[in-house]
């Protein structure tokens, strides 16, 4: 879980975030307070030396329980850890030939589309072009 | 007296324990029960505010990022030294009021009216912001600006709800956005990542309608016949097509229903059989770039021109054939797919077995490849 201060959303019109995660230091703090809590109550319950001040460490155990969801609940706001889509992106650029049945790929280019015509043909006199681009979708996806 | 009163209780209830562990045990309850009857709701009113606060940091991430990409596009066209920070900021907020429809006559009229306005507002914003901007170059800003407010938008309202949330501690407006949240992302997701297709003018899925269309049309002459779109008369196995499709290769979807009406009104009414092609929602399941063929108007505006079609093609009684290639709307708004553009030779294979199975030699065609034609040339 990753959580992070304010709690309040922005009312502002001006670019705040750049959509990376913040640090969870929160997060840290609530996890650490859960885990505090449950050492003391395996403490409490199984090292028999520590019994007469079992008291004392299960009322300080739920103390740090309480700490922790007071954090968790009502410190820190809950970041997205779902980065924003990527942008990189692999379109691949199909030349064809009018002429003959060449076929070149290559990748995208700005000002590419679609029956853009390219020139002459370097296999035969025909006019070459652009007859498909197209996204090669990630592993991933 | 108090360790005897402990005691009784301790035997009454039977819990077998020492005083420490009864009084533990009483706090215990005491705290569940506090807990259960009055915090029940607060910590469900909590919980639900995370998931919509998460997604509202999210959304202003993307609303930031793609205002920020509109100033990068706009940059190279804009005149030297301007500044456009406060325009481009100003034109988000910008809003068209649907016409009345509580008297519904007319209603497409008043509405086409309203979109023309807007969509010359658009255009005149654009060539204020980015007067060295060619005519495509235009276009393809005007869906840059365009996605940008859609991801704008929809930050500012689940914003809104989650601040009206807040305030009125609601529990129901908390539940209903944070059920309705992954939908609503994943539009905002398509409407962003759009935006950055239209940022390097790669073509979309929504362009397999006007991509069958060119190859139908490729190396023959052109006309423009309405707004933003061009025709071509061409040969298909000894029947006389009129295709069309938008004018590309900017991203314009122009009016393809005026065309198709005009077409029609322009060969007296004599047209065989009108086929579409567009883009086609899929549903969950279904695989992008499967081909289905129906009868209808294959187009997704907001009513004007699929009415002039359905009008035009009633006064005369011609046929209506659809074929649409399925797609989720993250496909049709993100640069096109391998499978769509495979799918594009079987949709142009299936107009061909359309037009021979249906039609007889001489007959006349109207064959309208619907969509946004960004990148798509004829």
């Amino acid at each position: 879980m990753t959580i992070r201060f304010p709690t309040r959303a922005s009312t502002s019109d001006q670019p705040k975030s750049n959509g990376k995660p913040r640090p969870p230091k929160y997060a840290m703090l609530s996890v650490a307070f859960a885990i505090g809590a449950i050492v003391l109550f395996l403490l409490a319950s199984l090292i028999d030396s520590v019994q007469d001040y079992s008291m004392y460490i299960l009322i300080i155990g739920a103390a740090l329980l309480v700490a922790s969801w007071g954090i968790y609940f009502f410190v820190g706001k809950p970041s997205s850890k779902k980065a924003l889509p990527d942008e990189r992106e692999n379109v691949i650029t199909v030349i064809g030939c009018k002429g003959c049945d060449k076929r070149e790929e290559r990748a995208f280019e700005t000002g590419d589309f679609m029956f853009k015509e390219l020139g002459p043909c370097a296999k035969c006199s025909g006019v070459s072009f652009i007859k498909a681009i197209y996204l090669i979708p990630t592993k991933k996806e | 007296m108090w360790c005897y009163e402990v005691v009784t209780i301790t035997q009454l209830f039977d819990l077998g324990g020492d005083a420490t562990s009864m009084l533990f045990n009483v706090i215990w309850m005491v705290v569940f029960f506090v807990f259960i009857l009055f915090f029940n709701q607060r910590m469900q009113i909590i919980t639900y505010q995370r998931n919509v606060e998460k997604a509202v940091d999210r959304l202003q991430a993307m609303s930031d990022k793609s205002r920020e990409d509109i100033f990068k596009v706009v940059k190279p066209f804009n005149a030297e030294n301007a500044d456009i920070r406060a325009s481009v900021n100003n034109y988000l907020e910008f809003f068209t009021i649907e016409p009345v429809s509580l008297d519904p006559f007319g209603v497409l009229g008043r509405l086409e009216h309203i979109l023309d306005v807007r969509r010359e507002r658009s255009m005149l914003f654009v060539s204020q912001v980015a007067p060295k901007a060619d005519k495509h170059q235009k276009a393809n800003i005007e869906d840059v600006i365009e996605a940008a407010t859609a991801v704008n938008y929809i930050y500012k309202v689940i914003r809104h709800y989650l601040l009206l949330g807040k305030k009125t501690k609601s529990l129901m407006i908390f539940v209903q956005l944070d059920m309705q949240l992954p939908m609503i992302m994943k539009q905002a997701e398509a409407y962003y990542t759009a935006q950055r297709t239209f940022a390097a003018a790669k073509p979309i899925g929504d362009g397999l309608g006007p991509l069958v269309a060119a190859k139908f049309m490729v190396g023959s002459p052109k006309e423009a016949i309405a707004e933003e779109v061009v025709y071509s008369q061409v040969d298909v196995l000894g029947r006389k097509a009129y295709v069309l499709k938008a004018e590309g290769p900017g991203g314009v979807v122009g009016k393809p229903g005026e065309a198709v009406k005009q077409l029609i009104e322009k060969l007296g009414g004599k047209v065989n059989r009108v086929i579409m092609i567009d883009a086609g929602l899929k549903l969950e399941g279904e695989n992008t770039g499967e081909v289905v063929d129906g009868v209808g108007a294959a187009i997704g505006d907001p009513g004007p021109e699929k009415f002039k079609i359905e009008d035009a093609c009633v006064k005369y009684k011609i046929p209506l054939d659809a074929i649409i290639c399925k797609m989720s709307l993250e496909d049709a708004l993100t640069t096109m797919k391998k499978e769509v553009v495979e799918s594009s030779e079987t949709v142009y294979e299936r107009v061909k077995q359309a037009i021979k199975e249906r039609t007889k030699e001489g007959d006349t065609v109207i064959v309208a490849g619907i969509g946004n034609t960004m990148a798509v040339g004829q």
